[in-house]
């Protein structure tokens, strides 16, 4: 049994979309405890199996997330070369990532119930 | 002549800015700063690994038009910049003043103006640059009572071929006429197509 969702031409595959929305929850999930160099959280966040193609890309998201100030950034010395970029969570970040990690375990759930999960 | 590590770095951040050129300024240079310090940080961090190392530092953040995808998606920019507004205030500001005398240039522009595609110095430049647009060359020179090249080109007109001008030595005259008409005409052509190429896509409505 398959429901197929036919993809309208010219558009994304569904879940590349989907990716990209969970992406930035998992910037903020980084960020959760620790503010963080700009380039570990990008290096980090590449290694992750499937989410990113390319660490470049995620710049245009940490621009957009402190643009909507779910994060923020500041700038601290550093021992070896030039001053580095930090990125934290601000409180609206952690509201939203709240937000996301129980409409995301509802979520999940109910695509494993249907598609079987694993075990 | 061989390429150095710089040469590379510096044509990645080329190619990543023009491929970042329908963000709002503001985005792409945040963008840009900060790839730019992941790819110092990322060498200092590989020590002496050479160009394989730097090429494939590069592949990692990968090509510069699927980064530039992804911040306009990001940002919500669509590509293909020109949009009505724009396209009619450039038509408007270059030919307006001709069609609809005077007035279809400072519609032009109103319009001009009022679109968020350029900055304000690209603005005042496009106003200034020329006043009237293409009218005001051709006011000057073919319509405007009295003006050198106006009388010559009447003769042009009506005798068909031109012998000489009125009132005896004026061909410098008339050779400056021209050489003005053609500055001014090409001075507005050029902001014109400067313009258009400045154009830049409107930021999102919920900003």
């Amino acid at each position: 049994m398959s429901c197929m969702v036919p993809v309208e031409k010219g558009k994304e595959a569904p879940l590349a979309q989907m990716k990209r929305g969970v992406l930035e929850f998992c910037v903020l999930a980084l960020l959760r405890d620790e503010e963080r160099y700009g380039f570990d959280l990008v290096r980090e966040l590449a290694e992750l199996d499937g989410m990113v193609i390319g660490e470049g890309t995620i710049y245009p998201l940490l621009a957009r997330l402190r643009r909507e100030g779910l994060v923020d950034t500041r700038w601290r010395e550093s021992s070896s070369g030039p001053p580095r970029r930090y990125y934290r969570m601000t409180a609206s970040g952690r509201r939203a990532l709240e937000g996301f990690i129980r409409e995301w375990q509802r979520f999940r759930d109910a695509v494993d119930s249907v598609t079987g999960g694993e075990k | 002549m061989r390429t150095t590590s710089k040469d590379i770095t510096a044509e990645y951040l080329r190619r990543l800015r023009s491929e970042l050129r329908d963000l709002p300024r503001e985005q792409r240079d945040e963008i840009l700063r900060e790839i730019e310090g992941h790819i110092a940080e990322a060498t200092t961090r590989m020590g002496d690994a050479g160009e394989v190392g730097l090429r494939t530092l590069l592949d990692d953040l990968g090509d510069p038009a699927d980064i530039a995808a992804e911040a306009r998606e990001r940002f919500g920019v669509r590509r293909g910049r020109a949009g009505g507004l724009e396209v009619a205030a450039l038509i408007l500001i270059t030919i307006g003043g001709i069609i609809i005398p005077g007035l279809g240039w400072l519609v032009g522009v109103a319009l001009l103006w009022a679109s968020a595609a350029w900055s304000v110095g690209q603005k005042i430049a496009g106003t200034l640059l020329v006043p009237g647009g293409l009218a005001l060359p051709a006011f000057l020179f073919f319509w405007a009572p009295g003006a050198t090249t106006a009388v010559c080109i009447r003769h042009r007109v009506r005798g068909g071929v031109v012998r000489w001008c009125e009132g005896g030595a004026s061909s410098t005259n008339e050779v400056l006429g021209w050489l003005v008409f053609g500055l001014l005409v090409a001075i507005q052509i050029g902001m014109t197509i400067y313009l258009a190429r400045k154009m830049r896509a409107a930021e999102p409505q919920e900003g």
